[in-house]
């Protein structure tokens, strides 16, 4: 992507509620607003040039980002090369942040254009990776990091589970990248979809429609499960 | 009163906690009297179980480590925007430049080459004419070489000054026409092919040169990374006739997908090339990543600016097939 792709980036509407979020956003939930009166100071310190309030910034972001990133891609590697790319982004650009949408909404922006890409050229490839590899190239198995005591107790239980984790897998994989996108940032993310819609850049209507199209579409590759 | 499309909608957007309340009392009352939504509700519902067998897994302590480390590294190489910025750009820009520079620098050094060993001759013809003049019995000046050509010499490995005297011994590499007959996958071939692409002298060896390594690359003989592509994106870049540039965007088309500094030549080829026929080639090329949102970017541009009608239409088709993806 170019340097300068950020650019085409449209004019942010107004910034949107702080979205619910399922984990790993915990910290920032305590003190909103003092919360946010330090963020605008850290930057603005970081946009006079201060790297260690950039990294204060990075720091408050970067988990989320690489959760976000490796369950979209299944990869830690790619993960890591999107979390990079993403926050290398953020700096390069940072004086161009306006205050005019939240300083997560921006950072989500750039992020997901860069996970849009991964997918898009993924499916180009007509890679087929339905399972994560870990960063030193072996597959990881998810279902065995689930906690889950009856399946524990159960084999052929833990069986059916992996089956069916193969096959959502599967289900996730042929959704347009768009959906997945939606899907993801709305089911296993837990956002908002005025937030989703933001982040897309297009209408809450829109990313509703699209999540509606997704669910519809896991379901029908998902009937015969049930 | 509700209908059952509407039910349907409102069921995904409860289920997800996006249903407004009164929407939701709506929902309530036509879920009580219609079987078939109660079911849509269940099997929803059923779905976004079902779902959470694949996790989200909070990435290790050490992958954030190895990423923050990793990210530290990157940012400290790099200048901050503003003036810095624009410095770390022209200086890219001028690094790009600098690809071409090898050529320049050869064709520098053989001619200064020739000039210093013209103008050490000269020299030493004019003093040793003097000697002659001043002492008969001074050794004259002996021509180095009758048929000494700058083009013919490959180097020089030593260079002894006789004592107290104005000679001096140069030894020296003179190139020798040779052929070499192999297969295209031999790699001794191929590093003349390479070379042969850096010929500006002759421009049918230079066109061969690049068309045989382009037609390597896409039969997929061997040509992923390394001085092959890259010979192939200088030439898609800097070379003057657009039949080879043509070539060299044939050559490259099959890496388009997979590697990001091919996508950015062409990208580039698209956005600047002179040539309407290699701009409408690239776009073409460009189908399979059409949905990147760098190609796209600069598919806009080009659906706005470009000065070819044709070029801006089939730009336009293409952004409008990605927004129905």
């Amino acid at each position: 992507m170019p340097a300068d792709a950020l650019r085409f980036l449209p004019a942010a509407r107004p910034s949107a509620p702080r979205p619910r979020l399922q984990s790993g956003m915990a910290t920032r939930t305590a003190g909103p607003v003092r919360e946010n009166v330090q963020e605008t100071d850290l930057i603005r310190e970081a946009q006079a040039g201060s790297r260690t309030a950039f990294d204060a910034l990075v720091r408050q972001y970067d988990q989320a980002v690489l959760r976000l990133a490796m369950h979209l891609t299944g990869s830690e590697q790619d993960a890591q090369d999107i979390q990079q790319e993403a926050f290398l982004k953020a700096y390069r650009y940072l004086g161009n942040f306006r205050f005019e949408c939240s300083f997560y909404t921006w950072i989500y922006r750039i992020v997901t254009n860069l996970c849009l890409d991964h997918l898009r050229r993924r499916k180009a490839r007509r890679e087929d990776q339905a399972v994560l590899i870990d960063s030193q190239g072996e597959e990881m198995d998810l279902l065995t990091n689930v906690s889950d005591d009856r399946a524990g107790a159960n084999p052929a239980r833990e069986l059916d589970r992996k089956y069916l984790g193969q096959r959502i897998r599967m289900a996730l994989e042929e959704l347009t990248p768009r959906e997945r996108m939606v899907f993801e940032l709305k089911h296993y993310q837990g956002l908002r979809l005025r937030t989703i819609g933001e982040m897309l850049n297009t209408t809450e209507e829109t990313a509703k429609n699209t999540l509606f199209r997704a669910t519809k579409k896991l379901r029908l590759k998902l009937a015969e499960l049930r | 009163m509700m209908n059952c499309d509407l039910a349907q909608e409102s069921i995904v957007l409860a289920v997800y906690g996006e249903l407004p309340d009164d929407r939701a009392h709506q929902l309530d009352q036509h879920l009580a009297q219609c079987e078939r939504c109660r079911q849509e509700m269940d099997a929803v519902e059923g779905l976004q179980k079902a779902m959470s067998v694949v996790p989200v897994l909070e990435p290790s302590p050490s992958l954030v480590a190895r990423a923050r480390l990793r990210l530290d590294e990157a940012l400290d190489a790099m200048p901050h925007g503003g003036f810095f910025l624009r410095r770390w750009q022209s200086l890219r820009r001028g690094v790009g430049r600098l690809q071409s520079a090898p050529v320049m620098a050869s064709v520098l050094l053989l001619a200064g080459l020739g000039v210093g060993g013209w103008a050490g001759y000269h020299e030493g013809a004019q003093s040793a004419a003097k000697h002659t003049a001043t002492a008969a019995a001074a050794p004259s000046a002996v021509p180095v070489l009758a048929d000494l050509d700058a083009a013919q010499i490959a180097g020089v490995s030593s260079i002894t000054r006789e004592p107290n005297t104005e000679n001096v011994e140069v030894r020296f590499y003179r190139m020798v026409p040779e052929t070499a007959f192999g297969t295209l996958d031999d790699p001794q071939i191929r590093q003349l092919l390479l070379m042969g692409v850096r010929n500006a002298a002759d421009p049918s060896v230079h066109n061969d040169s690049v068309d045989l390594l382009a037609q390597e690359c896409r039969s997929g003989h061997e040509c992923d990374g390394g001085p092959i592509r890259n010979a192939l994106m200088v030439a898609l870049r800097y070379d003057k006739d657009a039949q080879v540039r043509s070539k060299a965007l044939v050559g490259l088309e099959p890496y388009i997908a997979m590697d990001t500094r091919v996508r950015d030549a062409i990208l580039e080829a698209l956005l600047k090339d002179p040539d309407p026929g290699i701009r409408s080639q690239a776009v073409s090329v460009l189908a399979p990543v059409e949905a990147d949102s760098s190609v796209r970017d600069v598919l806009q541009t080009v659906a706005s600016q470009d000065q070819n009608p044709h070029i801006r239409n089939v730009s336009r088709q293409y952004l409008e097939q990605v927004s129905l993806q």
